[in-house]
């Protein structure tokens, strides 16, 4: 569905992605892992052309292009395929949730408004705020703006959503429903690729864990692979940080 | 004997100066049009990636914000002529106004143009970054997101930059236009300039009366567009 080929980034002498191959297929959950600074955001910000690679291939689907000379139209149609979260929300502070997600269908797909509405109102109720459609961002908590942000992807209903550290900027008693609402949209069989220091999502919903460092993929396999048996020195050091537990289960 | 001070004179002069208003109102009104299209361009130079752009911005508001509006004005009256009469060009026959206009409007974008780079660096990039993510166009980003968000925070500079360019305007009259304030000298002139406090205090109501309106325009675009800011819905 998505295989990108040898991503290169630097911004000035710092390179950031040195040749990094990825491939997605429908219905995977992939959870990237990695220390941060190791590029991981840079990535995503490169596979949907927020940031420019200084080189790359990549193709969704049948299309194929090139992530540093694309032009206008197929970035935007490369957009169409992907959905976006971001760590610290950036929804839309002029427009209420319902407006929030349905702007991408009325004025990006210019989709009728009434149609509109009602997908956006399912994807409302489908992350639990039937009762805030009305509210404007700053009227939200950081859990509910975060999940505004999900339906807002949800709603374009893209191949692949692509979530970077969604929980971050959270307070660690919000994060639990908005993971919630991550698991409970991977069950529905929705295709995303995520970056996140939760490991329980990692380990109860992904298919296939990354782990990246300094810019490169250091090792990939299934959740069992990567926590109970890693084969780099590098990903150990990283799990030992991250799961103070993680010693007593090798 | 005549009383010093006799408010009959405050009543009388306010609907001989009231005709005037419309020539300080097409004054503000052609200098706000012409500086609000100069200063969104200055505002675009200075915000674009191309330092050449950005150093001749710079240097514009820098000249402009340290010039007094009357400088500015002698400037453009006699600066403009001498310069042009050096290519033989002679403007004997342009009116009055049109000096006072190029003069105001460069004032007035001045103050615009940091209206708009101000407002413009409020809105947080990552809502534009957000609204590409759903397939929005750039000018569909501006236009939906940006724009809108932009307006709320440069209305109090604009409003400020209106009543200013409004007030200044008063300095027409050293070249001997006249408007408002023209008006008052004239009939201040035609008292053998006695009883000239009633009819500056004429002149001050008229004004005040003119910058609330200008005030409670502001108010209401302020209240449609500041939707979901939190300290206006309260
Ligand atoms: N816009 C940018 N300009 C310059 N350096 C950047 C920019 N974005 C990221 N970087 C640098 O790239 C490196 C990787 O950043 P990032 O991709 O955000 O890592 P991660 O998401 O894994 O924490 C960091 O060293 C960061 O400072
Ligand atoms: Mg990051």
């Amino acid at each position: 569905m998505l295989r990108i080929k040898n991503v290169h980034k630097s911004f000035g002498k710092n390179e950031v992605l040195k040749g990094i191959d990825l491939s997605i297929d429908k219905g995977d959950v992939v959870v990237i892992l990695g220390a941060s600074g190791s590029g991981k955001t840079t990535l995503l910000r490169c596979i949907n052309f927020l940031e420019k690679a200084d080189q790359g291939k990549a193709s969704f689907g049948e299309v194929d292009l090139d992530l540093h000379q694309a032009g206008k139209k197929e970035i935007q149609s490369v957009r169409k395929k992907l959905g976006f979260v971001f760590q610290n929300y950036n929804l839309f502070h002029n427009k209420t949730a319902l407006e929030n997600v349905t702007l991408g269908l009325t004025v990006g797909r210019k989709m009728p408004r009434e149609m509109a509405e009602e997908i956006g109102r399912k994807a409302l109720n489908k992350v639990g705020l039937s009762d805030r459609y009305d509210y404007y961002p700053q009227q939200l908590s950081g859990g509910q703006q975060q999940r505004v942000g999900i339906a807002r992807a949800v709603a374009l209903n893209p191949d692949i959503i692509l979530f970077d550290e969604p929980t971050s900027a959270l307070d660690p008693e919000l994060i639990g429903e908005v993971l919630g609402v991550m698991k409970k949209i991977a069950r529905e069989g929705t295709t995303m690729l995520v970056v996140t220091h939760e490991m329980s999502f990692a380990q109860d919903v992904a298919n296939r864990v990354i782990f990246m460092d300094q810019g490169v993929i250091v090792e990939e396999g299934s959740p069992r692979e990567i926590f109970s048996n890693p084969k780099e020195e590098r990903t150990k050091q990283f799990l030992r940080r991250i799961l103070p537990e993680y010693t007593y289960t090798i | 004997m005549e009383k010093y001070f006799d408010v009959a004179y405050i009543v009388t002069s306010i609907p001989l100066l009231l005709p005037y208003i419309e020539i300080t109102f097409w004054i503000t009104v052609i200098a706000a049009f012409w500086g609000t299209i100069l200063g969104l361009l200055f505002a675009v130079a200075k915000l674009s990636p191309y330092q050449v752009l950005q150093k001749i911005a710079a240097a514009y508001t820098t000249a402009l914000r340290c010039t007094p509006s009357i400088v500015l004005l002698f400037m453009s009256y006699y600066g403009i002529p001498l310069v042009l009469s050096i290519f033989n060009i002679s403007l004997d026959a342009v009116d009055k106004s049109v000096f006072v206009l190029i003069a105001f409007s460069l004032q007035f974008s001045n103050n615009m143009c940091e209206a708009f780079r101000t407002a413009y660096e409020a809105v947080d990039p990552g809502q534009m970054e957000a609204a590409y993510t759903i397939g929005l166009t750039q000018l569909q980003a501006y236009w939906h997101i940006v724009f809108p968000q932009a307006l709320v925070v440069a209305l109090p500079n604009i409003e400020n930059a209106l009543i200013s360019l409004i007030k200044e305007g008063a300095l027409a009259y050293t070249i001997g236009l006249i408007d408002l304030t023209g008006k008052a000298n004239l009939i201040i002139a035609g008292n053998y300039n006695s009883h000239a406090l009633e009819v500056y205090l004429s002149l001050a109501f008229i004004y005040w009366m003119i910058s609330l309106g200008v005030q409670k325009v502001f108010y209401r675009i302020a209240h449609i567009f500041s939707k979901g800011k939190r300290l206006l819905l309260s």
